[in-house]
């Protein structure tokens, strides 16, 4: 030990500010975390309130709620997981076969320039656009017959909206890693699968999917970490009274809960909830990882 | 990513639980706001030079910087202060409890119920108790003696006063004001109508018969305020639950209501099944916008205003003719009376009840606040006579002409593209303000004021046979407690989590009569009994100790 601190001291120092950072605001708010199983009480502090023990978690539960919110949160999360780890693959496929560094680095730029809109204003495109009497998409799709959809305010549309909004703006951002995968890959695995009379989607098959997958199965067992992690603003801002049945989610509801409504405790109980799930999933995935792909955080 | 990303500011820990974030917040919060009350130690400086207060102010996005108001400088003269002012826009509801979960307040505290009674119950001990400062606060004293009810509003139950009231005395019963396009009556030859029928009927005409008259079926036949998640306000057409005699205040909130001294909920109540049932009907028969339950706030005002003098609503809600409508048609508006559910009925017409003129916790002071003395005449100043009207309507000089030493008048908007509303809003901290108009003062009132005023005339046949005593919940007087505001509030929030999407699927979808049961069911399963039963409590207590 001594020994290995001696000679790699200069690793560890350079990693020092990233500790204490961690340190500071990641694990040290964590003993709020108490905060669940007590009382608030304000005079006594954050720490001074009475022992609940599981009250606050057992009155979710029974919350009449709790099945919407679960359902909703899933729903939502799950979707926008899967198609959100998709698309990008799937781009960064395509721009890689776009030939012309020119041509490739503008489809590249065009496609992950929306990631930098702010989610105010990506809500309040899509309240233009798909305004029921007066919204450009709306408008395009009466001409294929498809009229009297209310996209905003359907219970049916809303997580497609949420979901395709949210691919559309973050698919070409995430796709950079891809591509960064795809441009270590050795050039005469092409060649070589060329002069043997591979197609283009031969190639993709069996040369570039392959050298995708260590890429994919690390994402992806971040992804599953924040499974119930929807996103609180764009939700938020996206909601009314028409699709609240489907767009309340854990998120929400603990923002009216806590932060409107001052239930500390009661939402601490909640949000700890949401992150032992999360937790759960995150090493149930790294398991599986690691037994089907050989490929793992930890 | 900022797929990841939770609260609105800090934290993307993927261990970031609420508490985390919570107890993040007011870290940040209580690092940044330490610094504004440096140099003054103690009470009033010796040398009789200023003493330095921070005080925070909750504003209007449209309200401009408080040190471009000119009364701001004759208050700190006049109270021998210096002001840092922290200024508030925006989000206020997320900044408020880290802010006070942290124990840290400015001086001062100004804003329409910024501070609310719920906070007050929790946090009383951050603010000052007032009640034995009054020798010091004689124009407080003065609302006290002269006003009605501004007394018992300011006390808690324990009899500490942690906060001072408003009182605007020309502001009219109701803030919801009811309005129909004459000038398309008059095209299509029809009457104004007086019952649901006669409006159905008459909004059918109007979606049909092109009265704006450019041929094209761009008319609105109604429209109403986009309906909040979170319960009914302003404008919206909860509105309507009066034509069936269902006694409402401030727009119908979370659906409490009090009936003969009864409190009751109308979210089970069967008028306003009918009542949504009629919504439906015209929902149906496309009377109603059909953004008007995704369209915000914004979109829903400019619809209204037309192209430049071509009307595009027919009938709907707000709070003057010109502030709804827009300079351009507004003329071509009249206010109407309350409707009749059906002809002949039995129960009288009511309108939503709104106590706008007495409003609670406008100022509240710090308990540890370093210069008490300079913070009370600051309070003084505030509800001194000149300086109230200038709070509210803007400078002396620009916005106000001072006749003598009780009369003013309010000048009109010197931007001319703005309405009188707007031109207010901008000018100083209007309604959010400390603000007490005495019964001697003569003020000659803005026009949209003016016009409110007038525009509630039709509305006083709901109001003439009214008990306000029976009939309105008096939640302005009642201080529940600790425990009552959160068991009331958590139930509410399943109530209306279940209420307000049914609300929407009725109208849009129907089925309110044939779901009736279940739905009732749904709701009473949520809760809604035991906040009857508490709210009714603290009534009986009321109404025995008046």
């Amino acid at each position: 030990m001594k020994r290995h601190f001696a000679r790699q001291w200069q690793l560890w120092a350079m990693l020092a500010p990233a500790i204490v950072v961690t340190a500071i605001f990641a694990y040290g708010p964590m003993y709020g975390i108490q905060l669940a199983f007590r009382e608030f009480d304000f005079a006594a502090g954050l720490t001074g309130g009475e022992w609940v023990g599981l009250k606050y978690f057992q009155q979710f539960f029974d919350s009449p709620q709790f099945w919407t919110l679960m359902r909703n949160t899933v729903t939502i999360s799950l979707t926008t997981l899967v198609f959100g780890f998709i698309a990008p693959i799937a781009l960064a496929l395509l721009i890689n076969q776009v030939i012309g560094v020119r041509r490739k680095r503008f489809t590249q730029t065009a496609t992950y320039l929306p990631h930098f809109i702010s989610i105010v204003v990506i809500v309040g495109m899509l309240q233009v656009f798909l305004s029921p009497s007066t919204g450009l998409i709306t408008r395009f799709l009466e001409n294929f017959g498809i009229t009297g959809v209310n996209f905003l305010g359907d219970t049916s549309t809303f997580v497609p909206v949420y979901v395709i909004s949210e691919v559309w703006q973050h698919c070409g951002w995430n796709s950079i890693i891809y591509l960064a995968a795809l441009a270590n890959v050795d050039t005469q695995l092409y060649e070589a699968a060329r002069i043997d009379g591979a197609s283009r989607f031969q190639i993709i098959r069996h040369v570039d999917i392959p050298a995708l997958i260590p890429t994919m199965v690390i994402l992806f067992v971040l992804n599953m970490g924040g499974v119930l992690n929807t996103g609180f603003e764009k939700i938020f801002l996206m909601q009314n009274t028409l699709n609240l049945p489907v767009s309340e989610v854990i998120s929400t509801y603990v923002y009216k809960i806590g932060i409107v409504g001052s239930q500390f405790s009661y939402s601490t109980a909640i949000g700890l909830f949401n992150t032992i799930i999360n937790f759960a999933f995150l090493v149930g995935a790294n398991q599986l990882a690691k037994r089907v792909a050989n490929t793992s955080l930890w | 990513m900022s797929r990841n990303a939770r609260a609105p500011q800090v934290v993307r820990g993927r261990a970031a639980a609420a508490a985390s974030v919570v107890a993040a917040l007011s870290l940040v919060l209580a690092a940044c706001s330490g610094g504004g009350d440096d140099g003054s130690d103690g009470e009033d400086p010796a040398d009789g030079s200023p003493a330095e207060l921070t005080i925070m102010v909750i504003k209007h996005p449209l309200t401009k910087p408080m040190a471009e108001m000119g009364w701001v400088s004759q208050l700190e003269e006049r109270a021998n202060v210096s002001i840092t002012w922290e200024e508030v826009a925006a989000d206020w509801d997320q900044k408020k409890n880290p802010m006070l979960a942290a124990g840290d307040v400015p001086d001062l505290i100004i804003g329409n119920n910024a501070i609310t009674d719920a906070d007050l119950s929790t946090f009383g001990s951050l603010f000052e108790d007032l009640s034995d400062d009054l020798d010091a606060l004689p124009n407080v004293q003065a609302l006290f003696e002269e006003v009605d009810g501004a007394e018992s509003l300011a006390t808690q139950t324990s009899g500490e006063v942690f906060s001072i009231p408003s009182y605007k005395r020309f502001w009219p019963t109701a803030i919801t004001h009811q309005y129909i396009n004459q000038q398309w009556l008059d095209t299509l030859g029809l009457e104004q109508p007086t019952t649901w029928d006669e409006l159905f009927d008459v909004l059918v005409a109007f979606k049909e018969g092109d009265p704006n008259g450019n041929g094209q079926a761009d008319e609105i036949p109604m429209d109403f305020a986009p309906v909040g998640t979170t319960g009914f306000g302003y404008f919206n057409p909860s509105a309507l639950l009066g034509s069936t005699g269902l006694p409402i205040s401030g727009g119908g909130g979370e659906g409490y209501f009090l009936e003969d001294g009864e409190v009751k909920n109308f979210f089970t109540d069967e008028r306003y099944r009918d009542t949504v049932e009629f919504l439906h009907r015209c929902w149906e028969a496309g009377l109603i916008s059909n953004e008007a339950f995704t369209q915000d706030y914004s979109t829903y005002q400019s619809v209204a205003r037309g192209t430049g003098d071509e009307a595009r609503v027919g009938f709907s809600w707000g709070w003057s003719g010109s502030d709804r409508f827009g300079p351009g048609v507004y003329e071509q508006y009249e206010a109407v009376a309350p409707l009749l559910a059906e002809e002949g009925q039995s129960a009288p017409v009511r309108w939503s009840y709104d106590f706008e003129n007495l409003t609670r916790n406008a100022i509240t002071m710090a308990a540890d606040t370093r210069s008490k003395d300079a913070a009370l005449r600051v309070i003084n100043e505030f509800y001194s006579p000149d300086m109230s009207i200038q709070v509210l309507f803007g400078d002396i000089g620009p916005n106000v002409e001072q006749v003598s030493d009780t009369e003013f008048t309010v000048l009109p908007p010197a931007d001319e593209n703005l309405d009188p509303s707007t031109w207010k809003w901008t000018s100083s901290i209007a309604d959010n303000g400390p603000i007490y108009l005495r019964e001697d003062m003569e003020v000659e009132l803005p026009t949209d004021l003016a016009e409110a005023v007038e525009d509630a005339l039709p509305l006083e046949v709901a109001f003439e046979d009214f008990d306000v005593d029976t009939n309105v919940y008096p939640s302005l007087f009642i201080h529940m407690s600790q425990a009552d505001i959160s068991s009331t509030a958590l139930n509410n929030t399943g109530i209306l989590g279940v209420a307000m999407p049914k609300f929407a699927e009725f109208v849009t979808t129907g089925g309110a009569t044939d779901q009736w049961d279940t739905y009732v069911s749904q709701i009473e399963g949520l809760g809604v009994q035991q906040n009857i039963d508490i709210m009714q409590t603290y009534y009986d207590e009321y109404m025995a100790s008046k």
